[in-house]
């Protein structure tokens, strides 16, 4: 016999299909009619469920508020241990530097003692040696006249006796009135030098003494900073905060300010701290959509910088949606980029979201808001800086139309870029290498001229009359339509015996064709073969009243791509 | 690829017989072959030669088939020596077939006096006049004979076939592909002969060939067939010559066939070419545009 699932032990009795709210469980409904449950609150299994959810939710919310507050916790604490550390800091560099000044004044004395007890020597022994010099001097004299004594007293003349006797005696009154120092002239005990100690006593004291941290609080001024405007001129601001730490809010992006602080206590206020300087992040910059291009394989964004002083540099950040998400998950970033814009390698037939930041000293900006780029094919918007003043773009951005035209000629007021004669616009520069696809819709009768054509093509010129613009050109006669496919004003004899309602345009810088198709049934027209020396732009223009419809931003069709 | 010698056959081989090709010659063109064979023609009773060019995909595989016809007082020789084509049949990998455009050695009398009649100038038809009507069945070699030993004997899809021509082998590509709506994939002509019933090659042609009933004429001629084309499934590529004397004589004559397509619905790109003439230097400037548009619809 095979061990069964538990659950299976229950295939006998039916499935519980009503909920007790009394005694909080599942039941069958016959138990409720005829069991125990028969005078218990019950409902559908449905609200139930909804209202077990609706409970675990709530919990899940507290939990929730739990974990942040839990956080906030954990980051105070974080800010006291970074605060414990600094005080002891302070204490350690105070002690040390108490002590080293305990220890320098104490050196000090040292030297300052031995010197005077040097210089005291110096005199004493200086004092003595001129005594004993003079002692010595002293003696001999009295030795000499000694001998002399001597010497006479052993003269037998009496005349000499005499004689000399008289000297000497002369000699001894004179000398022995002189007055003899016999006094020492110094003491050999040094004097009682008491070193004044008391400034170091102070010192000593101080070292007790842990420095005055009971501030009031602090004084934090900041100022914005640049080279333009004269310090003076800008207003100082300043805030009082009782931490060590404080976030100043609502500073200008991109902008340089300076930042000092000032302690406060009863009895006054501390010198101002060394200026610290930041830059405040930049304002994110803002994408112009409109004028963002794309092809099959890469996007040209430009941006406005969003802030009015210069940034260093930005960035771009990318994410590629895959099924609508993804959208939050950056897959590449771009940094350095110096110019509001950025040409991005992409791969075909994604959606991506693109986004730009403005950098500089003080660090990145929030993202800009972000521009959707697909890479289903070449995508190029209207110029409708370049259109000539019949001609007008209708609100969907891609249908051009012109309406009456009595003489396309005339003095109608035009901008710099626009086309005076030839009723014609630009479409935006395609700058990517590779193939570009797009087309074109007309009705059987208008006559128009479609093709690409350089930024620098002459605005009173036609299009394909001039060396820098290539177009194929429709126009009907009395007896049949006729094609032209013009470049330098020249065009080969083609004779096409079905107009075509849709022209694919297939340019291939690589290869150097501008290709025209009949996409209604497949049909190769005529291909220019010529070596684009610059990015061209791809032209419109209609010779009569009507519409001409654009599409882009899709692929080839494979007849085509292939050819 | 199958290439029997013609031994003596045994009369249970007749057909094998009459499938059997004799190699005339071989070159490597690059990187594929250039050929000519024999082989007896049933419909025009005598031997007949065609060049094959085998680009280098045919070693591996089978290829689509491009048949060329060649105009007034051309053999097999002439397109497989001046047109300057393999490159690009080598690149697109295509098969090309050039046969002969007459029977010849039939000694028929007559059939030498004029370069525009006769040897050299079958105009694609099946004659019903006599001394034509034995040998000159053009029409039905180009049309099943030659398919059949073409796909016999040599890596093809027969489903994938195209066809074109100059002069009279222009018209013959196009009276072929208008008779035959869904045999070939795509037409294309230098210098056709439009319209053979207004013009002078046409009517001394169809004058001997076909008798004087003008509806018979008619079913030889594009311009005349294109009126009556079921579909607009054709994609027409036409390359002409400005400075053709042939074009200048009146015996051309796009303009009618070019109306005619108009009015039908018939897509045609005609290009007229500054400063060409009728030669194969005018063929060899032009054929790669139209082995690529033949190729776009033989490789689709």
């Amino acid at each position: 016999m095979q061990n069964e699932p538990t659950c299976e032990l229950n295939s006998k009795e039916e499935a519980a299909d009503i909920y007790c709210s009394t005694c909080k469980t599942p039941i069958r409904a016959f138990d409720k009619l005829f069991g125990n449950h028969k005078d218990h609150e019950v409902t559908e299994l449905t609200n139930a469920a909804e209202i077990a959810k609706e409970e675990v939710h709530k919990n899940m919310c507290k939990l929730e508020e739990q974990i942040g507050q839990m956080e906030n916790v954990a980051s105070h604490l974080e800010e006291i241990f970074i605060t414990v550390e600094e005080n002891f800091g302070r204490q350690e560099q105070n002690f040390e530097m108490r002590c080293n000044d305990v220890m320098q004044t104490l050196a000090q004395r040292y030297e300052e003692k031995l010197q005077d007890l040097g210089e005291e020597k110096k005199l004493k022994l200086e004092a003595l040696y001129g005594q004993l010099v003079s002692c010595g001097k002293d003696l001999d004299t009295c030795k000499d006249l000694m001998e002399t004594i001597q010497e006479l007293c052993m003269e037998n003349k009496k005349v000499d006796f005499i004689k000399a006797a008289v000297a000497l005696v002369d000699r001894l009154e004179k000398f022995l009135k002189k007055d003899l120092d016999l006094e020492l002239s110094t003491l050999p005990d040094f004097e009682d030098r008491a070193i004044d100690f008391s400034d170091m006593e102070q010192l000593m004291d101080s070292i007790n003494t842990v420095p005055d941290d009971s501030i009031e609080c602090y004084q934090l001024y900041y100022k914005q900073v640049s080279d333009d405007t004269p310090s003076e001129e800008q207003a100082e601001l300043m805030t009082k905060v009782k931490e060590t730490y404080h976030t100043v809010t609502h500073l200008v992006p991109n902008t340089q300010y300076e930042f000092w602080v000032s302690a406060l206590n009863a009895s006054g206020i501390s010198p101002a701290s060394e200026r610290a300087v930041y830059v405040t992040a930049p304002s994110p910059p803002i994408i112009k959509s409109q004028e963002s291009q794309s092809c099959e394989n890469a996007a040209l964004i430009c941006w406005e910088s969003g802030n009015i002083n210069p940034v260093e540099s930005y960035t771009v950040e990318l994410s590629k949606v895959t099924n609508g998400e993804n959208g939050d998950v950056i897959t590449e970033s771009i940094v350095g980029i110096p110019n509001c814009e950025a040409l991005i390698q992409l791969q075909p037939r994604h959606s991506y979201l693109i986004s730009v930041r403005a950098v500089n000293m003080g660090g990145s900006s929030e993202r800009s808001e972000p521009v959707s780029i697909h890479t289903t094919g070449t995508y190029f918007y209207l110029n409708e800086d370049s259109a000539h003043p019949l001609l007008s773009v209708l609100e969907d951005g891609f249908t051009i139309a012109c309406s009456e035209i009595e003489n396309p000629e005339c003095d109608l007021p035009s901008r710099d870029n626009s086309f005076t004669r030839c009723i014609a616009i630009l479409g935006s520069m395609i700058p990517f290498q590779g193939k570009h696809y797009w087309e074109v819709e007309v009705e059987e009768d208008m006559e128009y001229r479609v093709g690409v054509a350089y930024e620098n093509t002459h605005r009173q010129g036609y299009l394909g009359a001039n060396n820098s613009s290539w177009c194929l050109r429709h126009i009907v006669t009395p007896s049949r339509h006729k094609y032209e496919f013009l470049h330098s004003g020249t065009t080969p004899d083609i004779r096409i015996t079905v107009p075509p309602k849709r022209i694919g345009i297939l340019l291939d810088y690589d290869n150097w064709k501008l290709s025209f198709f009949n996409l209604d049934i497949a049909q190769h027209l005529y291909t220019f073969n010529s070596h684009f020396q610059h990015y061209v732009h791809p032209c419109f223009a209609l010779e009569r009243p009507g519409f001409m419809r654009i599409h882009n931003g899709i692929a080839a069709p494979t007849s085509i791509a292939l050819s | 690829m199958l290439l029997r010698h013609t031994l003596a056959p045994a009369p249970a081989e007749a057909r094998a017989k009459i499938m059997a090709l004799k190699q005339i010659s071989s070159n490597k063109c690059f990187n594929g072959f250039q050929k000519v064979f024999e082989h007896d023609s049933v419909e025009l009773k005598c031997k007949m030669k065609f060049g094959i060019y085998l680009p280098p995909k045919a070693e591996s595989g089978k290829c689509a088939v491009l048949y060329w016809l060649s105009g007034l007082t051309c053999t097999e020789q002439n397109f497989i020596t001046k047109a300057g084509f393999h490159q690009a049949a080598a690149e697109h990998g295509l098969i090309i077939v050039a046969p002969d455009t007459s029977p010849r050695g039939c000694n028929i009398e007559g059939e030498d006096e004029s370069w525009d009649f006769g040897t050299g100038a079958g105009f694609y038809v099946d004659a019903t006049e006599e001394p034509w009507k034995t040998n000159y069945r053009t029409y039905s070699y180009i049309k099943d004979e030659l398919p059949k030993l073409i796909n016999a004997n040599f890596p093809t899809d027969p489903e994938r076939m195209s066809i074109f021509g100059h002069s009279m082998g222009g018209h013959g590509a196009l009276i072929l592909a208008l008779k035959n709506p869904g045999k070939y994939k795509s037409v294309s002509a230098f210098a056709p002969i439009c319209n053979p019933i207004q013009c002078p090659w046409g009517k001394k042609a169809f004058g001997g060939y076909l008798g004087s009933d003008l509806s018979k004429w008619e079913a030889y001629d594009a311009t005349h067939l294109v009126k009556s084309y079921p579909d607009s499934h054709l994609d027409i590529l036409i390359d002409q010559g400005k400075d053709d004397q042939f074009l200048s004589a009146g015996q051309l004559l796009p303009d009618n066939f070019i109306a005619a397509c108009t009015e039908q619905k018939i897509p045609v790109v005609f290009r007229l070419q500054q400063g060409y003439d009728h030669s194969y230097f005018f063929i060899a400037t032009f054929v790669n545009d139209h082995i690529r548009h033949h190729a776009k619809y033989l490789n689709a």
